[in-house]
């Protein structure tokens, strides 16, 4: 189960119905429904504050939704008895208590799950951290830590990935090494949903776009369907999501 | 279950604080080894026995305060950081995360208070020696009520440090406890201040050796509330609370 290679079983939907999360007066995510399906790298756009990190929050059952569900293969993440095996999420690079080894922080999730312990230094290798393995994670570099969220993503090489903005604070060389890894993950079945607001890297990574604005779906489609309709992906993302602008200057 | 807590037996013990708090803890030894040096020496020169504190009672809030500090600090760093997301995300059942951090919280802090103070009691007794050191303790068993009074600090430091996720909420919660509450209760007009007080931390932990007010069974069903309901408030709350 800990193989690189093709998976037998595709990698499983994450299923959103009629989402929708209420912070006070603020509705975070407003009536959201929509899939993301296995094989593909799907990228969840949205400007800030649309909705996406409390939407991936709802699915690994971190924040409750207020009426609508969030499922993963038709159930409920809090009831996976191995999430980690399952799904994978780097929600933000400061997951990570400060005070412990890269080692010892990915060793710890290991066990919770019952993964070996040979499985931590297979995703340090294979996310470049194998020669800080034992350095304390408050030095490390914001792209140092995107590294080690990652490889907490893989340890329980999971059909299903969720990744909040991992290419934060990744040099030009992490960026590439992102795409590669994204796009190698969808080839070998696994569902990929990728939010990051580079859209020229998304342009490239992504087959399946989702986006959202203001909490609500604004459009979901393939990524040359929008690159048909608009002359890039780019301009496709500022002209749909013009009306639900938050925060931001007049253009 | 036993993955959860060997899962939590790593995060502690990978942490340089769990060994500070210890080595806090283990300084009782020493305090306690100068301490009967220091009696010896004054019934030397008075030439006769002379009745002082037991070390292993009168530094107790030592051992007590370092094990409630580490029973905060196993799970306000999470939420200060975002690891709680992590964590929650590898072990979703909120009750499970809380009974293995609950198992490993009370596990380390009876190990280390059993260690302290059964050493502190013997290093006392040892260099005391020739029979001039009268020690105020009724003599082993007297050991009982501290040793489970350093656990029950420990889980209600976990507890009140999962129910304010906050370490300095956490700890001076479970200070004001321990050091704060025997000194209102003094102050309550009678009968209010002892009945307060029988229920405190200071004077159960001396009625579990037989020396108290309630009985010593009750005395540890009484010291064991200080731990479970700190715990259960804990995880009602993080049940109800986005993380």
């Amino acid at each position: 189960m800990c193989g690189t290679g093709p998976r037998a079983q595709p990698g499983g939907v994450i299923e959103l119905r009629n989402l929708t999360k209420r912070y006070g007066d603020t509705l975070a995510v407003d009536d959201l429904s929509f899939r993301v399906e296995p094989g593909r790298v799907t990228g969840f756009l949205g400007p800030n504050g649309a909705g996406k990190s409390t939407t991936m929050r709802m699915v690994l059952g971190l924040d409750t939704p207020t009426s609508g569900e969030a499922l993963v293969d038709g159930g409920r993440y809090v009831d996976l008895p191995r999430p980690l095996t399952r799904v994978g999420a780097l929600l933000d690079a400061g997951a990570v208590h400060l005070g412990r080894s890269a080692y010892n922080h990915l060793l710890a999730l290991a066990l919770s799950n019952d993964l070996p312990e040979t499985r931590v230094a297979e995703v340090l290798e294979q996310v470049g951290l194998a020669g800080v393995a034992r350095r304390k994670a408050g030095g490390f570099s914001l792209g140092m830590k995107q590294r080690l969220g990652i490889a907490a993503a893989l340890l329980g090489d999971p059909g299903v990935l969720m990744f909040d903005e991992p290419v934060n604070g990744l040099d030009p060389d992490g960026v590439r090494w992102i795409r590669h890894l994204m796009r190698g993950l969808a080839g070998e079945g696994r569902t990929i949903l990728l939010s990051s607001h580079l859209m020229s890297e998304m342009a490239l990574t992504a087959d399946h776009i989702v986006i959202v604005g203001r909490g609500r779906l604004v459009v979901q489609a393939t990524v040359s369907e929008l690159t048909e309709r608009y002359p890039s992906l780019e301009e496709a993302y500022l002209e749909l999501t013009a009306a639900s602008l938050e925060y931001g200057a007049n253009r | 279950m036993r993955a959860a807590l060997s899962a939590e037996w790593v995060k502690m013990r990978s942490v340089p604080a769990t060994a500070q708090a210890v080595g806090v803890a283990t300084l009782t030894i020493v305090l306690g080894l100068v301490w009967t040096l220091y009696v010896a020496d004054v019934a030397e020169d008075r030439g006769r026995a002379v009745s002082a504190m037991a070390p292993e009672l009168g530094f107790l809030p030592l051992v007590q305060i370092s094990m409630a500090v580490l029973g905060v600090l196993a799970i306000t760093p999470e939420y200060a950081g975002g690891q709680i997301r992590s964590t929650l995300a590898a072990v979703p059942s909120r009750g499970r995360l809380v009974l293995a951090k609950a198992v490993a919280v009370g596990g380390v802090t009876l190990a280390t208070g059993t260690v302290v103070i059964l050493a502190t009691y013997t290093v006392g007794r040892v260099l005391a020696g020739d029979g001039l050191v009268d020690y105020r303790s009724d003599g082993l068993h007297t050991v009982a009520g501290p040793v489970l009074s350093v656990a029950v600090l420990a889980l209600a430091g976990l507890g009140l440090g999962l129910a304010t996720r906050s370490t300095a909420g956490g700890i001076v919660t479970v200070a004001g406890l321990l050091f704060v509450l025997p000194g209102i209760a003094a102050y309550l007009p009678e009968p209010w201040n002892e009945r307060l007080s029988a229920v405190l931390i200071r004077d159960l932990t001396s009625a579990v050796g037989g020396d108290g007010t309630l009985p010593p069974w009750a005395a540890v069903l009484a010291l064991l509330a200080y731990a479970v309901i700190p715990l259960a408030a804990g995880h009602h709350l993080m049940r109800r609370r986005d993380v």
